[in-house]
């Protein structure tokens, strides 16, 4: 009984340091003082507006979004096929492949980004988005190959051979049986490579070049204090738009398990 | 059916996995319209055989021909066979009568009459007014008959199951084998079964092909296997036999005499004798070609004094372990319960009557 109850503190502690700075933000998002401190002088809105009109801001925005979505396709697209290929075939050097596929996940993000920078300059490609997008593909591979993976792991293998048996072809067959099956891992994929790409900071400042990022952005806006309040009003809006978009996807989660009759066993989110 | 014409045949098929030789020259040919059931123990190659057929395992060596045509180049989709799998495969995205129409797709009918065939289809299976159902809302015995369905909806010429039955509790597999059996005579189509359940493989088969680690040890209708296995394997994996040591006295003329420790001396047609593989000679009894007499009881039937060591009963039967002849020889023996008929009780002395056609020679 004593145990549980100091367990229970254990966990409202945790929650409340993991989450209580980030329910700050709306809080002096919302306060008339260019000073980040208690007590709170007032209610304004002026910090929204300010942020709205700057142009960089939008600029930024732009960059990150085609940056975040270029890499969840590329890397959920680039995962479907090492994941399909690990769960279903056997080859030479398969153990190696995968390894080193799934390396970047424990490489510190610093080695990739310098090492990328180095081969870039020495080749000569400009640095831009694409190069960002470049980087953030292999970081964000690895995540898309664990998630599709176990994706296809749940899938029974007789289902695919009852589609040929039934005389689909085997591309007809992974359209009609596999892919909507697995839809839910795909989407989950796309998602997780999209948050990844979209706060990462390291390789979008080393390999960005002259374009600016929202996270390399807000960063630089941080050294200036009279910024930092309208920096905090995007921060509100981001985290809103990130509680929308994970609601939006455990929907179709859970709407998938439910249609294929499947077990909820809490899932990747 | 002896003049049915040839529906599968396999020559000299062998497989490996790597080192493993799970196919080991299989030759042998199934005829149209036949209900055949592949039995044996868990990793003796039969589904592997099954595979062969649909498609889904190569081979290595050897021909499967179907309907007098080589399969080699053919791939699965092509095949003129459907299959039933053992986990059913339904497909659980789609309601149960677009699983039961997926195999017309391609089908140029038009709409109405695809609708229309997959209804009879559902009809034929028991599951009318089942097709707007969710299929993974269906209970096991219901999935099964979705299966079939979607399997005979294409009409093949052959029809694949591999152990359809054995995730269905006993109730319900009893019924589905005597629905299959139905089911196989209405539509004519050739069926190949896949079982590990003997018991199984004797009610619904025409003919079975027993087993064991890549070879067909025996391929013969329910009867012959049951009465006359060719090994003591086979013996052994198909219901109960009593093995009792003998030694071969004399053999003239395909005539054998065997001198079986407790029985005494028997002489042998050539048909109770199957050829010998090397094994220590033993002659095999069933336990219900035994009977035990009760007093007053007589018998044309040769007997031998026996002391009941043991009884087992299972209320329409009670089988009673028995030694035989003053011996160390203890055979079992299964008596029906009908009246007038008391359990006897362990240790009693009584007459068991036997008759010298139901032993087969195994050496």
């Amino acid at each position: 009984m004593k145990q549980g109850r100091s367990l229970r503190a254990y966990a409202i502690g945790y929650l409340v340091f993991l989450y209580a700075p980030i329910l700050l933000l709306p809080v002096f998002a919302f306060n008339d003082s260019k000073i980040i401190a208690f007590p709170l002088s007032g209610f304004t809105t002026n910090w929204f507006s300010e942020m709205w009109s700057d142009a960089q801001v939008w600029i930024a925005l732009k960059n990150s979004l085609t940056i975040a979505a270029s890499a969840s396709i590329l890397a959920t697209t680039f995962g479907i096929f090492a994941a399909r290929a690990s769960q279903r075939y056997r080859f030479p050097g398969k153990g190696a492949a995968m390894g080193l596929i799934m390396l970047p996940l424990v490489l510190p993000e610093m080695i990739v980004a310098m090492s990328l920078l180095v081969v870039l300059l020495a080749v000569g490609v400009p640095l831009s988005i694409f190069t960002v997008i470049l980087g953030h593909v292999l970081i964000c591979t690895p995540f898309a190959v664990a998630i599709l993976t176990s994706a296809f792991q749940s899938l029974d293998r007789s289902l695919e051979e009852a589609a040929y048996d039934l005389g689909e072809t085997p591309v007809s067959t992974f359209r009609l049986i596999i892919l909507p099956l697995v839809m839910p891992g795909i989407i989950s994929s796309l998602l997780i490579c999209f948050t990844i790409s979209l706060d990462e900071f390291i390789i979008a400042y080393f390999l960005a070049g002259a374009d600016t990022v929202l996270s390399a952005y807000i960063y630089s806006q941080f050294r200036f204090p009279a910024r930092v309040p309208a920096m905090l009003a995007l921060g509100t809006i981001l985290v809103l738009v990130s509680i929308c978009l994970l609601t939006v996807a455990e929907y179709f989660r859970r709407r998938g398990i439910a249609k294929t009759g499947g077990k909820d066993t809490g899932g990747f989110l | 059916m002896s003049d049915a014409k040839t529906m599968i045949e396999f020559r000299d098929v062998h497989k490996y996995y790597g080192d493993y030789h799970a196919l080991r020259g299989i030759s042998a040919s199934i005829r149209a319209g036949e209900f055949f059931s592949l039995l044996g123990p868990s990793g003796c190659g039969k589904t592997t055989l099954l595979r062969t057929i649909a498609g889904f395992e190569g081979i290595d060596k050897g021909a499967v021909l179907l309907d007098g045509k080589d399969m080699a180049d053919v791939p699965a989709n092509k095949r003129p066979t459907n299959m039933v799998f053992q986990s059913y495969a339904i497909f659980p995205h789609l309601s149960v009568e677009e699983n039961v129409g997926f195999g017309l797709r391609r089908d140029p009918r038009s709409k109405t009459e695809k609708a229309a065939a997959v209804a009879e289809a559902l009809e034929m299976v028991g599951l009318k007014g089942f097709g707007k159902r969710a299929a993974h809302a269906l209970s096991g015995g219901q999935r099964q008959r979705v299966a079939l369905a979607r399997a005979l909806i294409l009409k093949p010429k052959v029809l694949l199951l591999d152990e359809p039955l054995s995730a269905l509790d006993k109730k319900m597999r009893e019924q589905m084998q005597v629905e299959l059996i139905k089911l196989q005579r209405q539509v004519g189509i050739t069926f190949v079964l896949v079982t590990h359940d003997q018991e199984e493989a004797l009610v619904m088969s025409d003919r079975i092909a027993v087993m064991f680690e890549g070879e067909i040890a025996q391929l013969a209708d329910p009867e012959t296997l049951y009465r006359r296995p060719n090994s003591k394997k086979v013996a052994d994996f198909i219901g109960t036999m009593n093995f009792i040591p003998c030694q071969v006295l004399s053999e003239s003329g395909g005539q054998i005499e065997v001198d079986a420790k407790g029985l005494g001396r028997v002489a042998l047609s050539p048909d109770q004798c199957p050829p010998g593989n090397g094994d220590t000679a033993m002659v095999g009894l069933r336990p219900e070609t035994l009977t035990l007499l009760y007093p007053g009881q007589t018998t044309a039937e040769r007997t031998v004094e026996g002391l009941v060591d043991e009884v087992i009963y299972f209320g329409d039967m009670t089988y009673y372990d028995v030694y035989l002849g003053g011996t160390d020889v203890e055979v079992r023996l299964s008596m029906r319960n009908v009246p007038g008929r008391p359990i006897l009780e362990v240790g009693s002395k009584v007459d068991v009557a036997w008759s010298p056609s139901a032993l087969v020679l195994f050496r």
